[in-house]
């Protein structure tokens, strides 16, 4: 395929295309069935393009070694993506940010003593060979790859990428590295401060559009949210003339964060809403290529994350974590279907002298369809009349957005003026049909003088006919057209959702009409034999064992690694999420002073003395925490006495604001009186490590629970684990042997964990380990005893029969 | 570390907008970076001269906000394109020929904004 470009569109093999992309981060949503799942949903809901990060971290835990097998195989993936009829927009870094855990640079690749990870220092420019040449060796491996798919489009080069001087070598050097790699399609990088940034460097120019990045922030009352995205087409304009509008990442959700409200209630606060807005606005600017990020949610399971975030990466993506789509889904999919049914990718800004408080208004030519769209949004808490200068009133409801056509010729009657929204349009060369949203408010305005009011009943239809060509208008209520799907020379309605090669998804017994310019209507019955209870069980739990040896006196650490010098995860090379210390300590001390990061325990011959929670991120930034913990000789109660320190990471920082290099683990550690500590370190827990150990100590303690699970091919379910009930504080998850999630009550944002289908068997092995019990377990430790109060509920989200 | 590049954040002070006032100064600032929200001022420096928030006051869009009257729960919403004006009070500032100046303010997602600047009077 042949790329190229001009100040309108991006074309392909000379063909113009609106590039509908959506986010999918594959390391989140692991697996070739998952992925293959997502972009069928993806292009069932009009989207034409799939944007992948590619983690450099993900593929190389040790320095030279590059895993692109089994889950990690990123050919299967950009397959799937060929096989759904998706483009691919590829963005190999080499940071990627993402929310991921350094941001995606590998763990070994910061240890490097010349390196200077994205060759700046805060925001002062530092160029480093050293980088440069790790990052030839990434590129090596994964444009190869990437090269191997001619759907890919469109190729990003680092991530949000600035600094206070702003050289060009390294952005430079970049795109050469991208072309001598054999990269064949448009270059670009995102800027984050829609500033025109490296525009000059770059064959399209690009930018990323948050409006909404606090969630204590009330978008709807802060009008001045989309204050960037309503002159974005000026930016462009002022940034690269000829090459065409690109928002590379436009928000259709946001991530929510340890200290963040959960994303229920971020939802909640976005709705179909903030996704209408932004994208129709974006299209009133112009906008002939945009992400939506992300589309697909997704999980931070092993040590995928960084420390911001938590295990959902749900991101209130129209398709979330479980693969389930949701309202702002349908919302896209509605936008997505009108652009297939009205090419957008030649339009041109053009006057409208109209004003009326708190509403944004812009008018464009279209080029190909030769007429006029005029683009209202309403920011009042109420409906809102507007009396147009044309003579026509709208109705606009609150925070809603209307596309409205002017002087739009069809096949068998002329539109003058339309507020009714356009939901699709199917075609062949002497007819057409028009599907339109019923709207009691609305009305379609013909240029013959005839007036159609929207309100309509679901399928109610009306048929004009001029010089042999005929168009007819078909209304869906709102309800009927999120159960309505376009495909490509037909619409099938009533489905939960249709795949693109026609398959039908029900969750309950249905009838399904089917709707095509040859053959009209016609319906069939669907049977749903399979009754679902989607009341969570409780998980018969059949195994409860102390399980971290490690703490017990006398245990043999002989064989760990031995630390002289600095003790931080990144110094000792252990990059785990959990890292244990041991070490001999004298009688004499008084107190001790450490600072870890993050979560940490402080163990003395077996016994807890400090069990503490020092993540704490405040504007950006990490904020440290250094504690003292008096010692007596009731501590100190042996004559060879051992120290033992668990600390728990959740994440490097993904190196936007902050430093990747940050550190963590046990990041300082002083006696009193001073005394030289030799450590010997190790990673993992004994679980991870298969270490079989029976122990004293009660401090981590493993559940073992057991289900069963129906994997049926023509079925599409969605499992999860629920804390709902549960009496600890803080646990890790680890299904089938894998870490799947972590969950800290206090936080009070997750206590729901996706079972990952890919991880999914027939018969499943649930392992929690509880590190740290509720306080309100009286017993002390007698964790046994109270198993009682231990509840794990397993639920199912959903199930879809699939017809094929 | 800021989040925005320090390039960024001077294209907010307007140049040649400081002046001289009886005992203070004021200085004009214009957001054309992107929608946003002050939260804080930290201080404003002029020279050796460091204004805390209690000698500030920022005007915008008709309103004059006092230093200590900004806080998270109380921002002042300073829209892209939005001008203002920085008022120092209390002391002797403003030099002939150059003068630095530094504004240490907040916003809610960026955390602590640092604008260095000179200029002429």
């Amino acid at each position: 395929m042949e790329i190229s470009f001009d100040k309108y569109s991006l074309m392909v093999d000379g063909k113009r295309f609106f590039i509908k992309s959506g986010a999918f981060h594959y390391f989140r949503c692991p697996g070739e069935k998952i992925a293959r799942d997502r972009f069928l949903k993806m292009k069932a809901g009009g989207y034409n393009t799939v944007d992948i990060y590619f983690n450099w971290n993900y593929h190389s835990i040790k320095e030279g070694e590059y895993d692109f097998s089994g889950i990690k195989d990123v050919r299967k993936v950009l397959q799937a993506a060929k096989d759904a009829g998706l483009f691919v927009i590829a963005r190999p870094g080499p940071f990627i940010n993402a929310e991921v855990n350094a941001g995606g640079l590998p763990f070994w690749l910061l240890r490097k003593k010349d390196v200077i990870p994205r060759n700046r220092i805060g925001t002062e420019y530092k160029y480093s060979n050293e980088y440069m040449k790790y990052i030839a060796q990434w590129y090596d491996q994964i444009i190869p790859i990437i090269n191997e798919f001619d759907n890919v489009i469109l190729f990003q080069i680092e991530n949000e990428y600035a600094t206070d001087t702003m050289e060009e070598d390294y952005m430079r050097e970049l795109y050469k590295m991208a072309r001598e790699r054999g990269v064949k399609c448009p270059i670009f990088h995102n800027d984050a401060y829609f500033a025109g940034l490296w525009a000059d460097c770059v064959d399209i120019y690009a930018l990323d559009l948050y409006p909404y990045i606090n969630p204590n922030q009330n978008w709807k009352q802060d009008s001045y949210c989309f204050d960037t995205l309503d002159n974005v087409e000026e930016i462009f304009r002022g940034a690269k003339e000829d090459s065409p509008a690109f928002i590379a990442e436009m928000q259709s959700g946001w991530f929510d964060k340890w200290d963040g409200s959960g994303y229920a209630k971020m939802r909640e606060a976005l709705s179909d809403e903030h996704i209408n807005i932004m994208t129709k606005t974006a299209l009133s600017q112009g906008i002939t290529l945009f992400n939506h990020y992300m589309t697909c949610g997704g999980t931070n399971w092993a040590d995928l994350a960084c420390d911001e975030v938590y295990t959902s990466y749900e991101f209130c993506a129209p398709i979330d974590e479980f693969g389930l789509m949701q309202s702002n889904y349908f919302k896209a999919k509605e936008i997505n279907y009108f652009l297939d049914s009205f090419d957008f990718t030649m339009t041109e800004p053009k006057d409208f002298d109209f004003y009326q408080e708190n509403i944004y208004s812009k008018l464009r030519h279209d080029l190909t369809n030769k007429c006029d769209w005029l683009f209202f949004r309403n920011m009042n808490p109420e409906t809102t009349e507007l009396e147009l200068p044309n003579g026509k009133n709208v109705k606009i409801k609150p925070y809603d957005m209307k596309i409205c056509p002017v002087k739009l010729k069809l096949k068998g009657c002329e539109i003058e003026f339309c507020d009714v929204g356009i939901f699709a349009r199917l075609r062949s060369d002497k007819e057409e049909a028009i599907f339109f949203i019923a709207d009691k408010d609305a009305n379609i305005y013909l240029s013959d003088g005839r007036i159609i009011s929207g309100n309509k009943k679901d399928y109610e239809h009306i048929t004009f006919e001029k010089d042999g060509y005929r168009t007819q208008f078909v209304f869906l209520t709102k309800q009927l057209s999120d159960r309505t799907w376009f495909l490509k020379d037909k619409i099938i309605f009533n489905a939960d959702f249709v795949l693109p090669n026609g398959a039908i998804a029900l969750e309950n017994s249905a009838e399904i009409a089917y709707f095509d310019l040859k053959h009209g209507f016609s319906k069939k019955t669907y049977v749903v034999n399979k009754h679902v209870n989607y009341k969570p069980v409780i998980a018969q739990i059949d195994n409860v064992e102390f399980c971290s040896p490690e703490i017990d006196y006398g245990y043999d650490y002989s064989s760990w690694q031995k630390i002289t010098g600095k003790t931080d995860s990144l110094s000792c090379g252990l990059y785990d999420e959990f890292v244990w210390y041991k070490a001999q300590i004298p009688d004499n001390l008084t107190d001790i002073t450490l600072s870890a990061r993050h979560l940490f325990a402080v163990y003395i011959n077996g016994k807890e003395v400090l069990n503490r929670n020092s993540y704490k991120i405040e504007k950006l930034q990490d904020i440290p925490e250094t504690i003292s913990i008096p010692l007596d000789k009731n501590i100190l109660n042996k004559s060879k006495n051992e120290l033992t320190i668990l600390v728990q990471n959740l994440g490097f920082d993904k190196g936007f604001s902050g430093d990747t290099n940050n550190p963590r683990g046990l990041v300082s550690f002083e006696t009193t009186p001073h005394t030289d500590i030799e450590f010997s370190v190790c990673e993992k827990l004994s679980l991870q490590r298969l270490e079989k150990h029976e122990s004293d100590n009660p401090y981590l303690t493993k559940i073992t629970a057991h289900f069963n699970c129906d994997i049926n091919e023509n079925e599409f379910f969605a499992k999860y684990i629920s804390f709902e009930d549960f009496y600890c504080r803080r646990a890790t998850i680890f299904l089938n042997g894998v870490k799947i999630g972590r969950y800290i009550k206090r936080t009070h944002v997750q206590d729901k964990f996706y079972l990952i289908n890919e991880f999914l068997k027939p018969h499943n092995t649930l392992d929690v380990i509880v590190w740290e019990k509720d306080r309100n377990i009286k017993s002390p430790w007698g964790f046994k005893s109270d198993i009682k109060n231990v509840k794990i509920l397993i639920g199912t989200q959903k199930i879809y029969e699939i017809f094929k | 570390m800021a989040i925005v590049p320090e390039f960024l954040i001077k294209r907010i002070y307007q140049k040649g907008s400081l002046k001289k006032l009886e005992n203070g100064a004021s200085i004009g600032l214009k957001n054309i970076l992107g929608p946003g929200l002050i939260s804080g001022f930290n201080y404003v420096k002029i020279n050796d001269v460091t204004f805390t928030q209690e000698n500030v006051t920022f005007t915008t869009n008709g309103k004059e906000y006092a230093g200590t009257e900004v806080s998270e729960d109380n921002p002042v919403v300073f829209r892209l394109g939005q001008s203002g004006v920085l008022t120092m009070n209390g002391q002797d500032c403003v030099v002939e020929g150059k003068n630095t100046i530094v504004i240490e303010a907040l916003n809610p997602e960026a955390g602590i904004v640092r604008l260095n600047a000179e200029d002429n009077v």
